[in-house]
């Protein structure tokens, strides 16, 4: 998959910023260089697709 | 990993304001002191279409600063459409000069999409 960072500008200059196609922690590196160039964060919400990868990660670790 | 983050937009950069003037064809900012009604507003100047006073940025706080009479004198609205212009031109700017392609797309809600590439040619 590759890797995008999506940012959706509203009608009223809010945005938001979406990663997608990342592993690991690289997703928050990869976007915070336009988070913080565009302003304040409201709020910030993991995807269905990080609490996949988290538990993948979780059952690996318990096989070993 | 995956996340979403919102974030309430600040004006700090001039370079991307000049851009958004030229994208919604209104004159090219200026720097300085202006009178607003009843007070005094300094930093980068932008004219806003119908409006009777100009919008003050303070690229230092990302604060604007002006003075509309609730509407009387200029319409929200104008002020949400720089906005939105600044945040797509402060997007691409910092997403170029990472070196990653950007794409643009309007959307049916009014709201624009950009798809910065990570790793793509600039």
């Amino acid at each position: 998959m590759s890797k995008t960072i999506e940012i959706v500008v509203t009608p009223t200059g809010q945005t938001q910023v979406q990663t997608k196609g990342f592993t690991g922690t690289e997703c928050r590196q990869a976007s915070q260089f336009i988070e913080q160039a565009l302003g304040q964060r409201t709020s910030e919400q993991l995807t269905a697709e990080f609490h996949q990868q988290a538990s993948q990660q979780q059952s690996n670790q318990q096989h070993q | 990993m995956s996340h979403i983050v919102e974030i309430k937009t600040e004006v700090r950069d001039e370079v991307a304001i000049g851009s958004a003037c030229q994208r919604l064809k209104l004159d090219p900012p200026t720097r300085g002191t202006v009178k607003l009604f009843s007070s005094e507003a300094t930093g980068v100047i932008v004219n806003l279409p119908g409006w009777r006073y100009p919008t003050v940025f303070d690229t230092r706080s990302g604060e604007a600063r002006f003075d509309t009479y609730n509407g009387h004198w200029g319409k929200q609205a104008q002020l949400d459409r720089f906005l939105q212009a600044y945040g797509v031109e402060k997007t691409k700017l910092e997403a170029r000069k990472k070196g990653h392609t950007v794409t643009e797309q309007s959307l049916a809600d009014g709201s624009i999409k950009l798809t910065v590439s990570v790793g793509g040619a600039a």
